[in-house]
């Protein structure tokens, strides 16, 4: 542990130097290798992206649509839109951040979709600190919501939950799992996605406010 | 505020065990632009860290390698907006041929996906109130409260005219020039096949039952059985699908909703809080099997749980006492 200071003279705590120039290494090194391969070749440059990112932007946009396939779908369009509008050559931020923020705005829009979501006027409960909202912070919050309704639905109704929109599985295959008919399978499902909608409702006004301008 | 302790903040922010004021930390450090690439990246890497499930990535990978062959790099194009702008805002005018197909391809998707949403639209009712319809063809519908019905959105076209309904309703369905049936869809596999008549529907968890007043009706059950209705007719079934023909029903019993008054002849106090439940969405548990088995009878009038509830204590002797989310109805302990 050393006083590294002449990046930030004006700091008076010690900092890990070591640590901190690893990390700056890291972020210039991977997006550098990466602009250099679009550089010169951008179709290998996609692909090395999709290789890195795939999994994890998958991974992400799970948590907000609640749907494997859904998932696999917008990471897949996204890459698509990437190569085919050549937005690598305009992206100003790092391709990370880029890809990130797509999958959270697509995941968005698709759940707002999904859930029918109206603007009603009970629903506009204003949070004080949502004045000027920060979408990186929201778009976590707004999965972490969701993971915490989720959480607090009855077991058979979470159960059913999962099984249909997660894992995919048709009605009836949920049904013989659970033991129960299949017409009440489709009723705790949706009596889920009513939960979810009611309880999103406060959020969509804050998450809107962001996208009006 | 120093990289590494700023790692283990964004870390706990991501699992959500940050508090309010580290939040805010969080807020001001991400107000440097800089920041942002910083942010996504401690993402990714939090990302790596938590899974949540294995994505096919190699066939995907193929998927769009194909992608990439197919499309070599055409003329590029400057983007409009800055690159959030891009996922939401689509500003339609300036859209890419390849954003055009993009687009049509998931309109296509999601008409397909969200077919029922799209095509239908939904009539309900408030718990407490019975709402009124009069659908486009002219077919005359009163919904009990707590109901859904849906019916096409734009319109019936020819053919038969389909509906699905989840609770109670009484149709009152017009004849139309080219004898086009009428279907209520009660549950899967039941449907209510009509011409013109006067029925009273209803299709909740416990069963289904169909009352007609006038006219004529096609009952078509699981396993391809059919039933012709009469007038006066009750059709009852429970859930396990069993059912039952009376062939002259009192109407009183099932049509007393539309006027919200409940009419009980002899009717287990267990039948009148199921009742209750179906009616306003209340749970009311009847713990002791006793009081559960006495009988009621006579017609009342209630808007509400409650003043159904204040009625039977009052003609029962019956204590009701307010629970978590359940109305518990008990004998009183004799002091």
């Amino acid at each position: 542990m050393s006083t590294f200071s002449y990046r930030n003279p004006h700091e008076d705590l010690p900092v890990p130097a070591q640590e901190k120039l690893l990390d700056d290494t890291l972020v210039t090194d991977d997006e550098f290798l990466l602009r250099k391969e679009f550089g010169t070749n951008p179709e290998k440059g996609c692909e090395l992206l999709f290789r890195r990112y795939y999994v994890n932007l998958c991974n992400h946009a799970v948590r907000f649509v609640h749907s494997k396939e859904v998932a696999e779908d917008i990471v897949s369009e996204i890459f698509t839109v990437f190569w085919q509008n050549q937005t690598f050559l305009h992206v100003t931020t790092s391709y990370r951040a880029y890809l990130y923020k797509s999958v959270r705005h697509r995941a968005y829009n698709y759940l707002k979709f999904q859930m029918k979501f109206s603007h009603s006027p009970e629903d506009q409960t204003k949070c004080s600190d949502s004045l000027n909202p920060d979408e990186a912070l929201q778009f976590t919050e707004l999965h972490q919501k969701i993971e915490h309704i989720i959480r607090e639905l009855p077991p058979q109704c979470r159960r059913a939950y999962i099984l249909k929109r997660v894992e995919g599985k048709k009605y009836h295959e949920i049904a013989e799992e659970l033991k129960i008919s299949s017409k009440a399978v489709e009723a705790l499902v949706s009596r889920a996605l009513i939960r979810l909608r009611k309880e999103l409702s406060s959020h969509w006004t804050l998450l809107l406010l962001l996208f009006l301008y | 505020m120093k990289e590494p302790i700023m790692k283990q903040l964004l870390f706990d922010f991501f699992d959500g065990k940050t508090t309010s004021m580290q939040r805010k930390l969080v807020e001001e450090w991400l107000a440097d632009e800089n920041n942002q690439d910083t942010y996504y990246k401690y993402l990714d890497e939090w990302e790596t860290a938590h899974p949540q499930f294995e994505p096919d990535a190699e066939s995907a990978l193929q998927h769009f390698q194909a992608n990439l062959a197919g499309v070599t790099s055409s003329t590029a194009q400057p983007e409009a907006d800055n690159v959030e702008h891009n996922a939401i805002l689509i500003p339609f005018l300036n859209l890419s041929k390849w954003k055009w197909a993009a687009a049509a391809c998931f309109l296509i998707a999601s008409c397909f996906v969200f077919k029922k949403q799209i095509l239908y639209r939904s009539l309900e009712s408030v718990i407490g109130k019975t709402a009124s319809y009069q659908l486009s063809e002219g077919t005359r519908v009163v919904l009990n409260s707590n109901s859904t019905l849906l019916v096409p959105r734009f319109g019936f076209g020819s053919g038969s005219r389909e509906v699905f309904l989840d609770g109670e309703a009484e149709f009152k369905v017009t004849h139309t020039p080219h004898n086009d049936r009428f279907i209520v869809h009660i549950g899967e596999n039941y449907e209510i096949e009509v011409l013109g008549t006067e029925f009273v529907a209803f299709s909740r968890a416990r069963g289904k039952r169909v009352f007609l007043k006038n006219g004529k009706v096609k009952l078509k059950l699981p396993e391809g059985k059919q039933l012709y209705m009469k007038p006066g007719n009750l059709f009852v079934s429970d859930k396990t699908g069993a059912f039952n023909l009376t062939k002259e029903a009192d109407p009183r019993p099932y049509t007393a909703w539309k006027d919200q008054t409940f009419y009980f002849d002899n009717t287990l106090l267990s039948q009148v809080a199921l009742q209750i439940h179906e009616q306003f969405n209340v749970n009311v548990r009847i713990p002791d099997t006793l009081l559960a088995n006495r009988r009621i009878a006579g017609t009342y009038k209630a808007t509400q749980a409650d003043d159904l509830l204040q009625i039977l204590s009052e003609l029962m002797q019956i204590e009701i006492t307010q629970k978590e989310d359940y109305i518990e109805l008990s004998t009183p302990k004799i002091p």
